[in-house]
C-alpha cells in the first residue's frame, strides 16, 4: 500500500475485472499501472529539487470488429471506470474500421512469460528521502576533497503493473530501479559517472563519484582538437547515447514495413562488421526489462544483428498478423503511432578489456558522454551529436590530456563496420553494451569549453 | 477556488510539519489525440488525470511530493511528505542556500480565449477532416507513409500558497499537422505541415482549421516525392534565409535554453546543461545584430505558453531577454531571481500537476523586423533557403549548433532557385545571432509552439511558443552533415 494507492495484485487485477465486467464491447484491454517514484537532485554538492511522485494510470481498449478505441484515467471508483469504459467504446464505435487489426491477443498466442532475475527489491521500494540525501552526501564528500563541484541526481522507483483482456489474459510484474548520475566539475572541465539497478544497494556510490572526479582533474585544462576522422572510444554513456536511434528507427516492424529502416530488405545482408551483434533481451542480468509487452504476450529474445549480418526486427500483434511473422512480445501501450519497438537491447560484448583498446590505440580519443544526438538522415542512419564531460586525447596508448568537446557527423551503421567491442559490459539506462572503438570516426568542429 | 479546503488543509499540514513557506497545485488534464496514418485511425485517445501536489520550503531547501488520490488522507499525507523531503534536502547544502522572493497574494482566475469550443466539434467530424486531409498528402504519388494529426489539452488548476495566493486557471490548447513521408532507393524525405510539428497554439478548435491541412497537404506529400530526385543541398559558406518556423527552433535551443537562469546557475549542469550566456555578461554582451530584439511574453495572444500565473503564482508578464542585439535579461523564478537579483518572469511551469515546477521556455518571441517577406532574398547572389525542421543539436552550454531542414532552395541572384534535399547549416550562436541582417516583418510573424520541450529529471515535456518571422543570416556554413 502506497498512501491511498495499492499496488497488491489481487487489488490491480480487481479493478481489471471491473473494467472487463463493465465494457460492452466485443473484446477489451485493460492497462493499469501504479509507479512510486523519487528523485533527488544536487547541483553545487548541495540538494536543490527533490521530489516525490505517486501515480496511477488505467488505460482501457475497447474493439467491436476492427474499430478500436482507447481513453484512460487516473480515478479508479466506480463512476470514473464506467465513464472510462464508455469513452474507450465511444470512440471505438466512432472510429473507421482498420481492416489489418487482428483482434487482441488470445492466451493461447500470448504464450507463458517468465520474470527476469531479481526484479523487485523491498529496501528500494520504500527507500527514504534522508538515505537519498545520505548518498548526495557521501557524493559530495569525494568532490569536497578534490575541490571540485557536483551536480547530478540519485533516484529509487517501484512500479506494478497489472495487464489483462476480456480473452483472458492476466498478467501482473513488479519491480523496482534505481540511478545514480553525477556530473564532477571543475573550472576548465568535467567528468561523468552513471550507474543503474534493480537495487539501491548495488549502486556503488563513492566509487562512481572518484571516477567522475578524476575525469574532471584529468581534462583540466582542455585542448583544442582540430576537426577531422580519429579513432575513437566511446564508453558505455557515450555508446548508448551513439546507437540509441536504432531502435526507433530500424529494429521495429513499421519503419520495416514502410521501407524507412536501414533494415528493410536486407535481412540475411552483412550490414555491419562481422563481430557486432545486437540482440534484444528483457531478461539480460543486467539490465531492466519485463517479461511480457504491453498487449501482454510473453516477451522472446530477438536477435536483430548476428556476427554483422541483419537477422529480424519486433513485432507486436498487429504488425505479426499484417506481415505474417511471428509475434515478438515488442507492443507499446495502445493507442501507439510507432509500432512495435526494442527496449532492452543488448550489445554482445568483444574480447578486450577497454584498458587493451586503449593500450593498442596509437593516436585517439576517449569519449566519456555524449550528448543532443539528433538523426540527420534516416535511411543512412547519419546522425550529429556532441561530445561532453569529458573528451581525453590517447597517445601511444595511454590517456592523455583532456581535449574541447568536439560535434560528431557520422553513421551509425557505418560506425559499426569499423569497430571492435570490450569485453565489459555495463547498462546505461535500458540498454546493455560495452565500450565501443571506432575507426575513422568523423569530428566536424568543436566549441569552446 | 475550487479545492480551497484541500487546498488550505495541505498548506495547514505543511506548516505544521515545520514548512517556511509552502504551495500547493491541483490539476485536471484532458488530452485528446486523433491521429490518421495511411488511411488507418492509427492513434485515438482521451487521457485524463487528477492530482495534486506540495512544494514546500524548510531553512532554505525544497521537498515536493505529489499524488493522483485527492483525499483528506492523502492531502495530509504529501504535505507531512514534501516537509519531511525539504528537511531531507536541507542536510546536504553545501555552500548553497536558497531564497525565495515573495510572490505576494494572488487571487485570481484566468481563462483561454477561444473562438471554438472544441467539445462542440464532434469525433466523427475530426476523423472525417483528418481522413481527407491524409488521403489528399498521399494522392501525390511516391508517397509511402501518409499521417495527419490532431491534439486538443486543456488544463485546469488550481493554486495556493502560504501567502494567501488562490488561483483557479483553464487553459485551452490545440493543434494540427500533416506528414508525408516518400521513400525512394537508399533515401527516406519528409514533410511536415505546417512548421517543423504543426501549428500548436493556445485558442479553441479555431487553431486547427487556422492550420489549413486539407489546401495544403497535396503539396507536402508532392514535395516529399521531390526530395527523393533532388539534387544534394551544397555545402559551403554562404547567405542563407530560413522559414519562420525554423527561425523558431534555432530561437528555442540558441536564446530559449540558454537564457534560463537556473541553467545560468547550474541547476541544469549534469543534464540539459548550463549556458554560455553567464551572468557577467548580461548588460553588455552582443547577442546578435542591432535588429535582434526578444522577449519573453507570457501575455501573447494564441501563443501556445500562454497564462495568467505560472506554477508558483507569478502573474503573466514580459520581460526583456535580448533589446536590440543586446543581452538584457533571463527567465526567472522566484529562487532563482533571489540569487541574482533579477525579475521574475512568470514562466515556471510543470508539466501536470505532479511534477515540480521549474524555468521552462515560456514565449520566446523575435519582434518582426522592417522586411516584407519577398524582400529577404534580395542582395543573395549565391544562397540556401530552408524550411522546416528536421534535426537539431546543440552543445551544452548553447553555443555549438547544427540544424537541419526538411527542404531546401538555391537562392541565386535574389531569387527562389531549384529545389535541393537535406539542407543543414551549422555555428556558433552569438557569431550566428550577430549575422542577422533582416528580419520580416509582422506580416510573416506567426507565434509557432512547440509542444514537446524536454528538460528536467524526472524529464519533463512542456509547451513553448517562439514567435518568428522569416529572417536572413550572412555568411553561414551549410551542408555539414554531408561532408564525407
Amino acid at each position: 500500500m502506497l498512501g491511498e494507492i495499492t499496488s497488491d495484485r489481487g487489488e490491480l487485477e480487481a479493478i481489471l475485472e471491473r473494467v472487463f465486467a463493465r465494457s460492452q464491447a466485443d473484446q477489451t484491454e485493460a492497462l493499469l499501472y501504479v509507479s512510486d517514484s523519487a528523485l533527488t537532485r544536487f547541483t553545487h554538492n548541495s540538494i536543490h529539487e527533490n521530489v516525490s511522485e505517486l501515480n496511477r494510470n488505467l488505460s482501457v481498449r475497447a474493439v467491436f470488429g476492427k474499430r478500436v478505441g482507447v481513453a484512460s484515467t487516473d480515478k479508479l471508483d466506480a463512476d470514473s471506470i464506467a465513464a472510462v469504459v464508455e469513452r474507450a467504446t465511444e470512440i471505438a464505435k466512432l472510429s473507421p474500421e482498420d481492416k489489418d487489426f487482428p483482434g487482441l491477443p488470445s492466451p493461447a498466442a500470448a504464450g507463458i512469460p517468465h520474470d527476469p532475475p531479481h526484479p523487485y527489491d523491498e529496501v528500494t521500494a520504500r527507500l527514504s528521502a534522508d538515505a537519498r540525501a545520505s548518498a548526495v552526501a557521501e557524493i559530495a564528500r569525494v568532490m569536497n576533497r578534490h575541490e571540485l563541484d557536483a551536480a547530478g541526481f540519485v533516484s529509487s522507483r517501484s512500479d506494478a503493473l497489472a495487464l489483462g483482456n476480456s480473452l483472458g489474459i492476466r498478467r501482473y510484474f513488479k519491480s523496482t530501479d534505481a540511478a545514480l548520475n553525477i556530473k564532477a566539475i571543475g573550472e576548465t572541465s568535467s567528468g561523468y559517472g552513471e550507474g543503474f539497478a534493480r537495487s539501491f544497494a548495488d549502486l556503488p556510490f563513492a566509487e562512481l563519484a572518484e571516477r567522475a572526479a578524476k575525469k574532471a582533474v584529468d581534462s583540466a585544462n582542455p585542448q583544442v582538437l582540430a576537426p577531422g576522422k580519429y579513432t575513437v572510444i566511446l564508453e558505455p554513456p557515450a555508446f548508448h547515447e551513439f546507437v540509441g536511434y536504432l531502435s526507433w528507427i530500424g529494429f521495429g516492424a513499421q519503419p520495416f514495413e514502410e521501407g524507412s529502416s536501414f533494415m528493410a530488405g536486407r535481412l540475411s545482408e552483412k550490414i555491419v562488421g562481422d563481430n557486432v551483434t545486437i540482440r534484444d533481451d528483457y531478461a539480460h542480468p543486467k539490465g531492466d526489462g519485463m517479461p511480457f509487452d504491453f498487449e501482454g504476450v510473453a516477451r522472446q529474445p530477438v536477435t536483430l544483428i548476428e556476427r554483422g549480418i541483419a537477422k529480424d526486427v519486433v513485432y507486436d500483434s498487429y504488425y505479426a498478423a499484417k506481415l505474417r511473422h511471428a509475434n515478438t512480445g515488442h507492443a507499446l501501450p495502445a493507442p501507439n503511432s510507432e509500432g512495435p519497438l526494442p527496449l532492452n537491447i543488448v550489445i554482445e560484448p568483444g574480447s578486450k578489456s577497454i584498458e587493451q583498446l586503449i593500450a593498442e590505440t596509437k593516436n585517439g580519443v576517449l569519449v566519456t558522454r555524449s550528448w543532443y544526438i539528433r538523426l540527420v538522415d534516416q535511411k543512412k542512419t547519419l546522425i550529429t551529436g556532441m561530445t561532453r564531460d569529458g573528451l581525453f586525447s590517447i597517445k601511444d596508448g595511454k590517456v592523455g590530456p583532456g581535449l574541447k568537446n568536439m560535434r560528431f557527423n557520422e553513421s551509425i551503421v557505418g560506425a559499426l563496420g569499423r569497430c571492435e567491442l570490450a569485453k565489459e559490459l555495463a547498462r546505461s539506462d535500458s540498454y546493455v553494451l560495452p565500450a565501443v572503438k571506432i575507426e575513422g570516426f568523423h569530428f566536424t568542429s568543436g566549441t569552446e569549453f | 477556488m475550487k479545492f480551497e479546503s484541500e487546498a488550505q488543509r495541505a498548506l495547514d499540514t505543511a506548516v505544521s510539519h515545520g514548512a517556511d513557506y509552502a504551495d500547493v497545485r491541483f490539476g485536471l488534464v484532458r488530452d485528446e489525440h486523433l491521429e490518421i496514418r495511411n488511411g488507418v485511425v492509427n492513434g485515438l485517445s482521451d487521457a485524463e488525470s487528477a492530482g495534486f501536489s506540495v512544494r514546500a520550503f524548510y531553512a532554505g531547501a525544497w521537498g515536493f511530493a505529489s499524488s493522483a488520490v485527492i483525499s483528506d488522507a492523502e492531502v495530509d499525507r504529501i504535505a507531512a511528505l514534501a516537509v519531511d523531503i525539504a528537511k531531507a534536502s536541507a542536510r546536504v547544502k553545501g555552500n548553497q542556500r536558497i531564497t525565495l522572493l515573495p510572490a505576494g497574494k494572488q487571487v485570481g482566475a484566468y481563462r483561454t480565449q477561444f473562438e471554438i469550443d472544441p467539445a462542440t466539434v464532434s469525433l466523427s467530424d475530426r476523423v472525417k477532416y483528418l481522413m481527407d486531409v491524409e488521403a489528399e498528402a498521399r494522392a501525390a504519388k511516391g508517397v509511402t507513409v501518409g499521417r495527419a494529426w490532431l491534439d486538443v489539452w486543456r488544463t485546469f488548476k488550481s493554486f495556493a500558497s502560504t501567502e494567501g495566493s488562490l488561483i483557479d486557471q483553464e487553459l485551452l490548447q490545440c493543434g494540427s499537422a500533416v506528414h508525408a513521408l516518400a521513400v525512394g532507393d537508399g533515401d527516406a524525405q519528409d514533410r511536415i505541415f505546417p512548421g517543423t510539428c504543426g501549428l500548436y497554439q493556445t485558442g479553441g478548435y479555431e487553431i486547427i482549421n487556422a492550420a489549413d491541412l486539407l489546401a495544403n497537404a497535396r503539396r507536402v506529400g508532392e514535395e516529399a516525392v521531390a526530395l527523393l530526385t533532388a539534387p544534394q543541398s551544397p555545402s559551403g559558406t554562404m547567405d542563407v534565409v530560413l522559414s519562420g518556423d525554423q527561425v523558431s527552433l534555432q530561437i528555442h535551443e540558441s536564446i530559449g535554453h540558454a537564457l534560463e537562469l537556473d541553467r545560468v546557475l547550474g541547476w541544469e549542469a549534469n543534464f540539459s546543461g548550463t549556458s554560455f550566456a553567464t551572468l557577467d555578461k548580461c548588460g553588455s554582451f552582443s547577442y546578435g545584430s542591432d535588429i535582434v530584439t526578444v522577449v519573453c511574453d507570457m501575455t501573447c495572444p494564441k501563443a501556445l505558453a500562454t497564462h495568467g500565473y505560472d506554477d508558483e503564482g507569478t502573474p503573466a508578464r514580459s520581460v526583456d531577454l535580448i533589446r536590440n542585439g543586446t543581452l538584457v535579461g533571463y527567465m526567472a523564478g522566484r529562487d532563482t531571481a533571489s540569487v541574482v537579483n533579477v525579475p521574475v518572469s512568470g514562466c515556471v511551469r510543470s508539466e501536470y500537476w505532479g511534477r515540480l515546477p521549474m524555468i521552462r521556455i515560456g514565449n520566446v518571441n523575435l519582434l518582426p523586423g522592417a522586411a516584407p517577406e519577398a524582400a529577404l532574398f534580395d542582395g543573395i547572389k549565391n544562397g540556401l533557403y530552408m524550411e522546416s525542421n528536421r534535426s537539431w543539436s546543440i552543445d551544452d552550454k548553447r553555443l555549438n549548433f547544427q540544424f537541419g531542414c526538411q527542404i531546401g532552395y538555391e537562392i541565386k541572384d535574389g531569387k527562389k532557385g531549384r529545389l535541393v534535399k537535406n539542407p543543414t547549416y551549422a555555428g556558433m550562436t552569438p557569431k550566428f545571432w550577430n549575422s542577422c541582417d533582416a528580419i520580416g516583418d509582422e506580416r510573416s510573424w506567426v507565434a509557432w509552439g512547440t509542444p514537446n520541450c524536454g528538460k528536467g529529471e524526472p524529464l519533463q515535456t512542456a509547451r513553448s511558443c517562439q514567435g518568428a518571422s522569416p529572417a536572413r543570416f550572412r555568411n553561414v556554413e551549410v551542408g555539414v552533415g554531408y561532408v564525407g
